[in-house]
């Protein structure tokens, strides 16, 4: 029996060291990442305010932008929406809206608002998709920069992939249709694909900030508020600490993994030469960025990818407990695909910096923590069921996960501050800092939860988004 | 080492290490609170004072612009000079009459230049110019050029060469601004590669300050740097001179590399048909 103690109480040992070990180097590297972030965020800032976006929007060098929108049964908002998107500031781009086989009206709301009649596009298509009902550009000059693609119901990678292969200009911005552009969004993401140092930048991407409770008016942002509901304000603070002090100074190591599906710009070529959206998984925009990176690496073409840390895209985020499940279940399933996909690269000389830092961090710290949190919690579980758990240690172990929580979230409402300084009323700081002291207790068990039932949605073989019901925005 | 190594396997150090953490991360937290209140406090206030500059300033300046109040005049008003040489107030004042210089012509122009001169905001630009920062080195030329002071031409040329793209492209877009095509032709003995961004910020430079007189663009077809060739060519057709053809047809019977060639005789054809 004193054997078997001993064995308990070594195993204890090692156990505690090695979770508080696993904590310490998540930590490290989150204030590693986030000082690395402010490094990058404030050179950009001091760069951006001499720069004059006006000479993109009257030249005709400006690179060209293919815009493609998938939608699915986005009926009531599409209208307003298309609107939003003809009315960017930029002047070379032309907007593709693929309607994916919407079961609702539409399809008929489109070639009724725009005028559209059914055209012949000299269309090459390099990626198979689901089958094109038809392509309709508008008869009213106004609308020339529409093209809409009627086609069956493939899910979105596909309607992406549709929307390539039509895409005529060399760069493609692939947008979520429902998200709120920042007017100047185009003249910011294309503004790197002129900069290339014999480096060709093979994708850009934009910070997502979320739009709850926030004033839209004719298709734009005017007035940002933080929102009530604790859920979504949680994911305003959540959001802030992912893309200001975290995909950054991944940016600025040029190990960014993912460019959101929300918003981004990709090489034509490269995105095809890569063999576009993969229609196997749902995570098909970080998939996508991996293949087109590791098709660089393979053919040992130099390239980089590109990160605007200015808010260019605003989404909705989920309010409710049941909408965010399933999208960060489906947002873990990707993860767990694309890394499966590309498990070659992991700690991968050949693949230089992402093979050896980004893709095993991915791994270690997105895909398995909310495993290991989970075994945490069933060995505490066990530990308090066999009077072994040492609660003087564990509350400690507590407050420290916790005080760093919070500390963390603070650097990111400082940076924030410093920087962009889009909460400037008194209230919705107090309320944002009220999240910060909120989000380890109630936020974060939830989206670890969220992440277990996508391990398991994994496991069983779910396939597919699930349906995403959007309230809408508060219009003005 | 021995003493360390042990201290780790008894794993006593665990607990202090815990305490200290969580003793920093609250200490820093509060740190970063207070940073954030001071921050935004710092923020309202200088917005209250530009508010309250800014009423004063507007007085100043239409008595300036309107009835031609010399500075002179102006600075006998002591509080006026008391808080003229305050930073912040410079500031906000520059700001103010790089506005309205953007918004006016002419005469109104003419002696809002004047105003910056007699004020001594131009020592202001110029000190810029020797801050070891390159962004108020920018900040510097871009007053000056707005201000059209062209004896500052030669000191914002030489930032037209640095290594700093940011600096280098505002540099050149103020020495298009003061000097026309004479800001750039140094460009035909660049060695290093410039990007597209920076040519159309040159191109930009032209287009909005309407420099018609396109002497010496041709002097960057005979560039040895391709990247400068191609701007060359960007500038005559976006300019349409149609004037410089012959030497883009040289061009294009000469050029270094296909890319070249094909450039050229796309603008030959934009600018003959």
């Amino acid at each position: 029996m004193t054997f078997f103690n001993n064995e308990i109480m070594w195993f204890l040992d090692w156990y505690i060291i090695l979770i508080l070990g696993y904590a310490i180097l998540i930590m490290s590297s989150y204030l590693v990442l986030a000082y690395l972030s402010t490094k990058e965020l404030r050179s950009y800032l001091k760069k951006n305010s001499f720069v004059d976006y006006e000479v993109l929007l009257t030249s005709e060098f400006a690179p060209k932008l293919s815009l493609i929108a998938p939608a699915y049964n986005e009926g009531f908002t599409i209208e307003e929406n298309v609107k939003s998107l003809l009315s960017l500031n930029y002047n070379n781009y032309q907007a593709i809206v693929v309607n994916d086989g919407s079961k609702d009206n539409s399809m008929e709301i489109l070639i009724k608002t725009y005028d559209l009649v059914l055209t012949e596009l000299d269309i090459h298509y390099k990626i198979e998709t689901k089958n094109i009902k038809g392509v309709y550009t508008s008869r009213n000059a106004a609308f020339k920069k529409l093209i809409v693609v009627d086609k069956e119901n493939g899910g979105k990678a596909d309607a992406l992939n549709a929307g390539l292969n039509i895409a005529q200009y060399p760069y493609v911005v692939c947008i979520d249709v429902d998200c709120i552009l920042d007017k100047d969004s185009l003249l910011k993401l294309a503004k790197p694909f002129l900069e290339s140092h014999g480096k060709r930048i093979i994708a850009t991407g934009g910070v997502v900030r979320i739009a709850n409770q926030c004033i839209i008016k004719n298709g734009r942002l005017v007035e940002v508020n933080v929102p009530d509901v604790m859920l979504s304000r949680i994911q305003v603070l959540e959001y802030l600490r992912a893309f200001l002090l975290g995909r950054m100074a991944w940016g600025r190591l040029d190990g960014l993994l993912l460019i959101s599906g929300a918003f981004g710009a990709f090489d034509k070529e490269i995105a095809l030469l890569a063999g576009g959206y993969d229609t196997k998984t749902v995570g098909e925009d970080m998939e996508l960025v991996v293949r087109m990176r590791r098709y660089m690496l393979e053919n040992k073409l130099p390239y980089t990818v590109c990160y605007i840390p200015d808010p260019l895209c605003w989404t909705e985020a989920p309010e409710d407990f049941k909408i965010f499940k399933k999208q960060r279940s489906r947002w873990m399933r990707g993860t767990i695909e694309t890394l499966s996909f590309h498990k070659k690269m992991f700690l991968n000389p050949k693949y230089k910096l992402l093979g050896m830092l980004s893709v095993p961090y991915w791994t270690l710290f997105e895909f398995l923590a909310p495993g290991i949190e989970f075994i945490g919690l069933v060995v505490t579980i066990v530990f308090v069921i066999f009077g072994l758990l040492n609660w003087h240690f564990f509350f400690l172990l507590l407050l420290f996960v916790y005080t760093f929580a919070v500390f963390f979230s603070v650097i990111a409402l400082l940076s924030e501050e410093r920087t962009y300084h889009k909460y400037p009323k008194q209230r919705d700081f107090f309320k944002l800092l009220l999240a910060a002291f909120i989000e380890p207790l109630y936020f974060h068990p939830m989206t670890v939860y969220a992440a277990l039932v996508g391990y398991k949605e994994k496991i069983m073989g779910t396939k597919g988004w699930g349906e995403m019901t959007r309230k809408g925005f508060t219009k003005k | 080492m021995e003493k360390l190594w042990e201290l780790y396997k008894n794993g006593d150090w665990v607990v202090p290490f815990l305490i200290f953490s969580i003793g920093f991360f609250i200490t820093a937290s509060v740190i970063l609170y207070l940073l954030i209140i001071e921050s935004r406090s710092k923020n309202i206030r200088r917005e209250r004072l530009r508010a309250e500059y800014n009423n004063d300033i507007d007085k100043i300046m239409s008595s300036v612009i309107f009835e031609d109040v010399s500075f002179n005049s102006i600075k006998e008003d002591k509080n006026f000079m008391v808080l003229f040489d305050t930073v912040f107030f410079r500031a906000v004042i520059m700001e103010s009459v790089i506005n309205l210089h953007k918004n006016y012509e002419g005469a109104y122009a003419a002696k809002l230049e004047q105003f910056y001169k007699d004020s001594g905001l131009i020592r202001d630009s110029f000190k810029k110019l020797k801050n070891l920062k390159w962004q108020v080195k920018c900040k510097g030329i871009t007053e000056l050029a707005e201000f059209n002071i062209t004896t500052a031409f030669d000191r914002i040329l030489t930032f037209s060469k640095a290594r700093n793209k940011t600096l280098k492209i505002t540099a050149l877009n103020a020495c298009i601004k003061l000097a026309g095509t004479k800001g750039i032709v140094h460009l035909a003995e660049h060695t290093d590669p410039i990007d597209d961004w920076t040519q159309l910020n040159i191109i930009g430079a032209f287009k909005k300050h309407d420099i018609g007189d396109a002497k010496g663009v041709e002097l960057l077809l005979e560039s040895q740097n391709t990247t400068v060739i191609a701007l060359g060519l960007k500038l005559i057709k976006e300019l349409k001179l149609t004037q410089k053809v012959p030497y883009v047809t040289l061009l294009a019977s000469q050029a270094p590399n296909n890319t070249i060639k094909y450039e050229a005789e796309s603008v030959i054809q934009a600018l003959t048909v």
